[in-house]
């Protein structure tokens, strides 16, 4: 099909979102807000042990509390209730499945022992502190160290033996003949500190069990209704055709939402099991202890490179710590896309990649915006550490081993097509924004000043969505993206999409689409999302920066199909060439000719209320279900750059100054690209110098209130720069994700800049995160390392 | 149960209602008067999502008990929208700064902005610099816009926002 969408103004344009007015006038429908007749509501009592036998249960005084209904333990949920089960078929998975409340051994603190459901929150609670749980401790693993040390506490005994859920490794290329050839060899590490999403809506649903008809529903804060839908009907027991998901406003996911819960399913199963409507809505605390946690991994690196800084070959090593119980997707897809996407933009001969995923007695392992953020953490920092050994800038090490355009189509080492890749184009334009006379300059005026200012900097790709041959070489499913429309009988159009949006506009940005290709009003269209009676099926919701082309694509096509239907009538009705027809404002008429028009509506209502009078052989269905496969898909890139200022006193530090030069191909709202822009920055910062979900040596979580697990607030935060560059290939829909690619690349530019300040003092380099006042203290000699 | 009887006006409007001394004030407007405008991040009065403005100052619904608002005059979010659903121009100046995506922290943000408008067009002092401005809003939390096309909304709120 031939390049380019027709673009008649709102695409491209920083048009005002379809979201706003019920956000800011409180009249939106997050889960919480949910209020339905004889509600009853569920409070989870939860392990404080890391890991123990359950040797026994007592809730009989907390059954006498006045207002309590039902109190579920292990025992009875198991009764009515499947045991979460996310096994597939990969081989060398070890993927335990577990029950929605404990049964007989808890494994990190926070999980589930007994569900309270009563007719308050409050009531709730209180039952909950009367609840006996006698447990018999087990020592627990709290690293994956020590999880796969000889003789370690096994959390799953056979199940998971030796605590390791997946291992593997793969080679491409000749790696032996490439360290051979090496004229250096740079190592490197991180030890990446676990943190986590913390959207500002917790996770929660309701249930209601109508006893009428059969009919279960839940209505859920999530960022996948279908997959929820099925995963839950299986698990609960409950007939998929009698099963709806519905998720309205959602506050935020960040990746957390695209998994089922046990706190899910035991929610459903009681609504279920008592006839009725029960509501759980965790609080901050609850998210902060048990929702799970990401990041947590250690790599090593071993680079063979060439004296002018040429890279040759790569090993690497990761352990992830998956904390105890699998979550969707399988851990073996955070390995897949971190060995995948390493190589970024960067010619690599050879590659040989190692994973061990762990099992230890945490809060599960989650998806966290750019699950595979840490390829380009350590890609890039290793590229500095390579600039520095050769004794190169860190611009031209990239430089000397950057595909550019003109290298393309190329293929990586990890067998991922390159086409259309313009990191290298994004970097150039970074180095040519940023003057590195006055860097060096205001280094040494704050050095008079006895502060430290860093700089570094960073390039990536992101799978946004990715290609076909990219998702086959993580061991993830490419599927196409379905979207229905309807061109209503009065000439709207509503829109039915399986993307689940929590933040990311696709009300809007959807609609400018399809009010561009209809050539009608963008008032005239709704987008109708979060219904599994509705809306076409997809397993993945939203998630992955897939909507910008795939969503986009879906509804592009659909509109171009029903546009054909309706020209085509029109062109009887006019007496006039299909290629003369316009439709603008919702009028069909004759280019050139103003006076030969016929309104859509028109031709809607003829279409709806007598097809059989409408011109014969013209197809008068104005429904059409699109599925668009993505054109072979293709990658989003940006280059960051980043100022940093070191207190040398107090180890504090301040982000002066971040510039982003990213290039998502055809931006169809730019105000919304750079939301999503800097909101990625934000995290990636936060992610790096102040949140932490910590635990003590002993099992305990230590980070269960915004007091001790900080987000970044505004003043932590600098404007950010941002460039954007619109590369445009010939695919029909040239536009990429953007969501997470901020996440991703921030913390490689940050840590760069952070080890350049601490090297001007002769400092040593971050190799463990969270970068702490304490920890840049350590690093400049100040204290001691504890 | 412990219960008290509290008379409060909620965006102009009187509501007398028996609540228990425990309830926080947050579910009392949420869930007693329906006003689930105000929503709760944190419950612990670090995140800000729960500001509404008691008596003419901004505060966090979820710290104080409805009883202790016995006799108060409170606005939400609700009541910050004009009476014929338009929105109020703080909430246009964040509209027009495209300052939010998932919208859960926003009637916190709103709220305390409409407040530094409302203080403003009472001849006091309010942060006039954007470093101000973003020490000012240290208290609410947003996880998802990186604050500064709040910033930008916020900023051009309180220029709009006349001395009366
Ligand atoms: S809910 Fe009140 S401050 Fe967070
Ligand atoms: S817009 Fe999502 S938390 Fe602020």
């Amino acid at each position: 099909m031939a390049g380019g969408s027709a673009i008649s103004g709102l695409v491209g344009a920083r048009v005002h979102r379809k979201e706003d007015r019920k956000i800011l006038t409180g009249t939106g429908r997050y889960v919480d807000d949910v209020q339905e007749r004889g509600m009853l509501h569920a409070h989870f009592l939860r392990s404080t042990v890391p890991h123990a036998r359950i040797v026994s249960i007592d809730v009989s005084k907390a059954l006498e509390v006045e207002g309590v209904v039902r109190i579920f333990t292990g025992a009875d949920m198991s009764a009515i209730a499947d045991d979460l089960n996310f096994a597939q078929p990969i081989p060398g998975l070890h993927s335990p499945s577990y029950p929605a409340i404990a049964r007989d051994v808890v494994r990190f603190v926070g999980e589930p022992v007994a569900m309270i459901v009563a007719e308050s929150r409050y009531i709730a609670e209180d039952a909950a502190e009367l609840i006996e749980v006698e447990y018999d401790e087990l020592p627990p693993v709290m690293s994956t160290k020590a999880a796969m040390a000889e003789g370690a506490p096994q959390l799953f005994g056979d199940v998971v033996p030796g605590n390791i859920v997946h291992t593997d490794e793969q080679l491409f290329g000749d790696i032996e003949a490439a360290f051979a050839q090496a004229d250096h060899i740079v190592t490197d590490t991180l030890d990446q500190h676990r943190w986590a999403c913390n959207p500002m809506e917790t996770r929660g649903g309701v249930a209601t069990y109508d006893r009428g008809s059969g009919q279960l529903t839940y209505e859920a804060s999530t960022q996948t209704t279908h997959t929820l839908r099925f995963l839950l009907a299986g698990w609960v027991r409950h007939p998929i055709h009698q099963f709806r998901v519905i998720a309205n406003n959602i506050g935020g996911g960040f990746g957390l939402k695209f998994s089922a819960y046990r706190e899910d399913v035991a929610v459903c199963a009681a609504a279920k099991a008592i006839g009725g409507t029960v509501k759980w809505v965790e609080d901050r605390n609850e998210h902060l202890i048990a929702a799970g946690a990401a990041r947590e991994e250690q790599l090593t690196l071993e680079a063979a490179v060439k004296a002018d800084g040429q890279l040759l070959g790569l090993r690497v090593t990761m352990d992830l710590d998956a904390g105890a119980y699998p979550i969707n997707p399988p851990a073996t897809v955070y390995t897949g896309l971190v060995r995948t996407t390493l190589p970024g933009p960067y010619r690599l001969p050879a590659y040989q990649f190692r994973h061990n995923i762990v099992a230890t007695n945490k809060a599960s392992y989650i998806s966290l915006r750019g699950p595979w953020a840490v390829e380009t953490l350590v890609r890039e920092r290793l590229m500095d550490k390579i600039a520095r050994t050769c004794g190169i800038s860190p611009v031209e090490v990239r430089r000397r081993n950057l595909i550019t355009l003109a290298d393309q189509p190329t293929k990586m080492i990890t067998n991922v097509t390159l086409e259309n890749v313009t990191a290298a184009e994004t970097f150039e334009k970074l180095v040519s924004m940023i003057d590195f006379d006055e860097v060096r300059r205001e280094q040494e005026e704050a050095r008079a000043r006895g502060k430290l200012l860093g700089f570094g900097l960073g390039t990536f790709i992101e799978p946004a969505p990715g290609t076909k041959d990219f998702w086959a070489a993580v061991g993830f499913p490419f599927g196409a993206e379905p979207a229905r429309i309807r061109i209503e009988i009065d000439g709207k159009v509503t829109v039915f999409t399986p993307q689940t949006p929590h933040g990311q506009s696709h009300e809007t940005t959807l609609s400018q689409l399809v009010a561009d290709e209809l050539g009608v009003g963008f008032d005239d269209v709704r987008v109708v999302y979060g219904d599994t009676d509705a809306t076409p099926f997809s397993m993945l919701g939203t998630g992955g920066s897939r909507a910008a082309t795939m969503a986009s694509g879906a509804v592009v096509y659909g509109s171009r199909e029903l546009k054909k239907r309706v020209l085509d009538i029109a062109s009887h009705l006019l007496e006039a060439n299909v290629d003369d027809l316009q439709i603008v404002d919702g009028v069909i008429s004759v280019k050139g000719a103003p006076g030969a028009q016929v309104p859509l509506a028109q031709i809607a209502m003829g279409c709806w209320l007598a097809p059989e009078q409408m011109p014969p052989g013209t197809n008068t269905e104005l429904e059409y279900v699109a599925s668009y496969d993505g054109e072979g898909g293709g990658f989003s890139q940006a280059s960051h750059a980043c100022w940093v200022e070191i207190d040398q006193e107090t180890g504090d530090v301040e982000v002066k100054r971040f510039l982003v030069v990213e290039d998502c191909g055809k931006m169809i709202n730019p105000a919304i690209v750079d939301g999503q822009v800097i909101g990625g920055v934000a995290m990636g910062i936060g992610g790096m110098l102040l949140e932490h979900s910590a635990y003590s040596e002993d099992g305990q979580y230590l980070s269960a209130t915004f007091m001790d697990y900080l987000m970044p607030t505004a003043p932590e935060i600098p404007d950010i720069e941002i460039e954007h560059l619109e590369y445009e290939s010939d695919k029909v829909i040239g536009s990429r994700g953007v969501g997470e690619g901020g996440t991703v690349l921030a913390p490689a530019a940050l840590l760069n800049a952070i080890d350049d300040a601490l090297a001007q003092a002769g400092g040593g380099r971050v190799t463990t995160t969270p970068v702490t006042p304490t920890r840049v203290l350590e690093l400049l000699g100040v204290i001691e390392p504890d | 149960m412990n219960t008290r009887e509290i008379t409060v006006t909620v965006n102009g409007r009187r509501h007398t209602r028996t609540v228990e001394v425990r309830r926080t004030l947050a579910d009392f407007l949420r869930e007693d008067l329906g006003l689930t405008g105000t929503h709760l991040g944190c419950e612990h009065g670090v995140c800000g999502a729960c500001t509404v403005i008691i008596d003419g100052v901004t505060a966090r619904s979820c710290l104080q008990l409805a009883v202790q608002a016995d006799g108060a005059e409170i606005t939400t979010v609700e009541g910050v929208t004009l009476p014929d659903g338009e929105l109020h121009p703080v909430q246009e100046a964040l509209r027009d700064s495209h300052a939010f995506q998932c919208g859960f922290c926003t009637p916190g943000f709103v709220m305390a902005i409409y407040g530094m408008c409302e203080e403003k067009k009472a001849g006091k002092p309010v942060p006039c610099s954007r470093a101000e401005l973003r020490e000012e809003l240290s208290g609410n939390i947003c996880r998802c816009s990186g604050y500064q096309q709040i910033i930008d909304g916020a900023e051009a709120a309180l220029a709009a926002a006349k001395e009366a």
